[in-house]
């Protein structure tokens, strides 16, 4: 296929944590609001002349004061989170908002906090740390809001003087839908036996609308839909269609890797990726617009400290209905090592998709960067996407 | 063979490749005749179990019901180099808790539909968590609250170091991780092993002290919603637990839990059982106070193991429901002021000071009790027996009814361990050096339990303020229920090389500095 006009653009924007459209909004007079963890709701962080920056720390190497502060038994990402903090990496932040998603991500910001790496020299920096409700119910929903309020709303009006009223909230939604509408749009063009987007190029695409401030990336967004609409694709050379799904990917390489191992990779349900991550968010008028929007984050998220039945039964179907709607004809499972939450929902989402939902699944950890790992996950994925050539050889039979 | 503490050389005790001591401790006439009929008493105890067929024909159902052969070992393992009140201190806590285990198994037995197969019984028994406040259940006096984690996996490392090691490869070869928690690993384990009792009329389960046990419970529920028909109620505590804008969700989520007890068993909450539990609770705070205090002075007498065991029990599992546990407070109490009076010490010469924080091996519990004989080295205070001191309302009235839904959400988010994982590093790292400077304490004892990445994650700061505060930080990591990853001698070489390297320092008794305990229960 030809390349996408503006794809070395999207993918130059993910080299560094930080690049040159957050330099533009920055100089500008935008706040950078960092974040996170991807129950954060998005359109919160960009109220007004703010905007959200869902921190990564792309092409990590050494790791060795994240790691001495927080040893080897954290996850690889809040540990390369760390490090980048304290080399300086983030210092384009004006505040972070942490909720307690995991343990991990908590200690990492604590460190942040405790180093005072971005707040150094940065008076009016702040760290904020939110609870966020384990279950979806009405009780969870009122924290959610009153957390949102503590933590998010309160600071950022008071600090920067950002309007938080509901107008103002209801003219970031729109905003933040427009830009998911975008990405659906586009993701839909990964439906089709011969699909005209990749794997590889949905994903940078996707990635950027997290790395950098959405509103200056999206005429590019609207043209690279126009450009798709008319883009011829190849003759297919993926042998299977697969669905990732897991802990957090911020790295396109991983999902190209997987691609050029032979699987071609058609939905993309893990943090950082468009499902659920890229919903819209529907507001109506009889209710305030931050009540509607925590409901909708708390009902929809997939993140596996959802902790009640109807969350972990629902995370399993939610990736057997994304499967059957994309035509997948296998699931990767995959997690950053020492990652507990998905370690679990790992484990069990392996066996409920493959016995109770008949998808052969591949379950691998991985480290942060895959560069360092690449050999090991490619042969895991070629033999994946062998053995579900030879089932359907052999007609679907075990 | 001595009559005086510290006499004796306690590692010579210790047989290669066995797995019990060679033989009981010498401790003159009166003390050896105590622990004996002590002893008698926990055989007393075991015997008046194994006389009910069903207890016996769980034991060859349940793969872990063979560590509990095992149970006088423990005692003697918590009693070395004990004399006078210390010996007896110890004794009431180990027998009582004992016994109440006992009774847990009992009761476990009896509803299983596997072995007694009581439905009327199994209809008002709750199951609870294993780390779970067991505060929901302080309402309901006809209903127990039963946990199967206690005895199948907690229980079973205090008892055989290796016990749980078979469940955690059970695990493994499900597909999870192994780098997660062994404890939650474990107790999954079980579940997938389908190789815990099947009873109750339902369950509670909580958000206990880190991500790896919520999501274990994720297992167990679906076992026991989804093929054993026993509906779940996760009842999620708030991690920033010191945050007052999180405390009404914690009360409602109380509300929540006992509505769902009383939807699935038919009880309804007793006010007047809560609040006589609450008095209790009450009780043994101010108990546990009042040891604290003494610890603080150059004369500390409920330290160490006495402390740590007991506190997790009657804090936790017991939580007020049980009249026995005031009577053992009271006899404690009584027992260590009188030796406080006589300024009476547990070993000979006491060196160090320390606070013992973090996640304390499981497998080698009795490694306060080698800090002590060994290096002189006094726990005063450890984090899992520092836990909450509020005051819960005792007295009936409308106000505080409303008032108890906060304290028990407050004890809830305050259960062992996961008041100090959870909350923000304040309340992990700060908290450490105010205490060390109430206690006097010249050293941390930091327990690193390598898989727990809410105290690893802080691993840094402990080291920088260690230094700040001047204080000596000696790290001892080790995999909590696991012996594979870091023997109980792998533990000891830890305090022993920084004892001898840093400290320029002998041991107290030095066959204790290396023991062939590889084997032991």
């Amino acid at each position: 296929m030809k390349d996408l006009k503006h794809l070395l653009y999207f993918e130059n924007l993910l080299q560094n944590a930080g690049n040159e459209l957050i330099d533009q909004a920055k100089s500008d007079g935008g706040v950078c609001v960092a974040y996170v963890c991807e129950n954060t709701p998005e359109p919160l962080l960009n109220l007004g002349n703010a905007f959200s920056i869902r921190l990564r720390a792309p092409r990590t190497n050494s790791m060795e004061m994240g790691t001495y502060y927080m040893t080897s038994f954290l996850c690889e990402y809040s540990r390369a989170l760390l490090e980048r903090a304290i080399e300086g990496g983030y210092n384009f932040s004006d505040c972070i908002i942490a909720p307690d998603g995991c343990s991990m991500m908590n200690r990492c910001v604590e460190n942040m906090e405790l180093l005072k790496t971005m707040s150094a020299d940065n008076d009016k920096f702040f760290y904020e740390h939110m609870e966020i409700p384990m279950k979806a119910d009405d009780n969870g929903l009122n924290l959610y809001v009153l957390q949102c309020k503590n933590h998010i709303l309160t600071p950022l009006h008071d600090t920067f003087g950002i309007d938080v009223s509901d107008q103002a909230i209801r003219k970031a939604v729109a905003e933040h839908n427009r830009m998911c509408r975008l990405i659906r749009a586009i993701g839909e063009f990964r439906k089709g036996s011969e699909p005209a987007i990749t794997g590889y190029e949905y994903a940078v695409i996707t990635l950027a609308t997290y790395a950098a401030p959405q509103a200056l990336i999206m005429d590019r967004l609207e043209e690279t839909l126009e450009e798709l609409k008319k883009r011829k694709p190849d003759k297919t050379k993926y042998r299977a269609r697969v669905v990732v799904v897991g802990s957090e990917v911020d790295d396109a390489e991983f999902i190209k890797l997987v691609e050029e191992s032979g699987a071609y990779v058609c939905a993309d349900r893990f943090c950082f990726g468009s499902f659920p991550g890229r919903d819209l968010i529907e507001l109506t008028d009889d209710e305030d617009a931050l009540t509607q929007i925590c409901r909708q984050y708390m009902y929809r998220g997939q993140c596996p400290r959802m902790m009640n039945m109807e969350k972990m039964l629902g995370r399993r179907q939610y990736v057997n209905d994304l499967a059957r709607e994309y035509n997948a004809d296998g699931i990767i499972y995959e997690q950053v090592k020492f990652c507990d939450p998905w370690a679990y929902e790992r484990m069990i989402g392996t066996h409920v998709l493959n016995e109770q939902f008949g998808y052969p699944v591949l379950s691998v950890d991985r480290p942060y960067n895959i560069d360092t790992s690449a050999g090991q996950m490619r042969t895991r994925v070629q033999a994946f996407v062998e053995s579900i050539e030879i089932k359907k050889i052999q007609g679907g039979a075990d | 063979m001595a009559k005086e503490i510290g006499k004796d050389r306690l590692g010579d005790f210790f047989a290669e490749g066995s797995r019990v001591r060679s033989r009981r401790e010498w401790r003159g006439l009166k003390d050896t005749l105590y622990d004996y009929s002590r002893w008698l008493g926990i055989m007393f105890t075991l015997a008046k179990f194994v006389a009910k067929p069903r207890n016996v024909k769980a034991m060859f159902r349940y793969r872990w019901m063979a560590n509990y052969l095992a149970v006088p070992m423990m005692v003697d393992r918590h009693t070395q180099g004990l004399r006078g009140e210390y010996l007896r201190i110890c004794h009431i806590e180990q027998d009582l808790i004992i016994e109440d285990v006992a009774k847990l198994l009992d009761s476990l037995f009896r509803g299983d539909r596997r072995i007694g197969n009581d439905e009327e019984f199994s209809k008002k028994v709750v199951l609870v968590d294993e780390n779970e406040m067991t505060a929901v259940m302080m309402g309901f006096p006809t209903l127990k609250g039963l946990s199967r984690e206690t005895p199948s996996t907690y229980i079973s490392v205090l008892l055989n170091q290796r016990a749980a090691c078979h469940y955690i490869d059970v695990a493994q070869q499900f597909g999870l991780a192994g780098d997660v928690c062994p404890m939650p690993e474990a107790e999954a384990g079980v579940s997938i092993d389908d190789d815990a009792p099947v009873l109750g009329a339902c369950a509670i389960q909580c958000n206990t002290t880190c991500d790896g046990s919520m999501l274990g419970n994720g297992v167990i529920s679906m076992r026991l919603e989804l093929k054993d028909g026993i509906p779940c109620f996760q009842l999620a505590a708030p991690l920033r637990h010191r945050e007052d804008d999180v405390q009404e969700y914690a009360a409602q989520e109380i509300r929540n839990a006992i509505a769902f007890i009383e939807d699935k068993t038919g009880e309804k909450w007793d006010w007047n059982y809560y609040f006589e539990c609450a008095k209790r609770v009450n009780i043994a705070t101010k108990n546990r106070l009042n040891w604290l205090e003494m610890n603080k002075t150059d004369y500390p007498q409920v330290f160490g193991s006495n402390l740590a065991l007991y506190t997790e029990t009657n804090y936790m599992a017991i939580c007020g429901k049980v009249p026995a546990f005031v009577k053992a407070d009271e006899k404690i109490t009584a027992l260590a002021e009188q030796a406080y009076k006589a300024k009476k010490r547990a070993a000979k010469e006491y060196r160090h000071r320390a606070i013992v924080w973090g996640v304390q091996s499981h497998f080698y519990m009795d490694f306060l009790a080698w800090l002590l004989n060994c290096w002189g080295i006094v726990p005063l205070t450890d984090m899992l027996s520092m836990v909450s001191t509020r005051e819960l309302v005792e007295e009936d009235t409308p106000e505080n009814r409303e008032q108890a839904y906060y304290d028990m959400a407050w004890l809830t988010e305050n259960m062992i361990m996961r008041n100090r994982t959870h909350g923000g590093y304040k309340v992990l790292l700060d908290e450490l050096w105010e205490f060390c400077e109430e206690f006097n304490a010249d050293m941390v004892i930091l327990w690193e339990h390598m898989s727990c990445k809410a105290l690893d994650g802080m691993h840094g700061q402990f080291e920088a303020k260690a230094r700040e505060h001047g204080i000596h930080l000696v790290w001892v990591s080790h995999d909590l229920f696991d012996p594979r990853v870091v023997s109980r001698q792998g533990v000891r070489e830890q305090i022993n090389n920084y004892m001898r390297t840093v400290m320029r320092e002998e041991p107290l008794d030095p066959t204790l500095e290396v023991l062939p305990d590889e084997e032991s229960w």
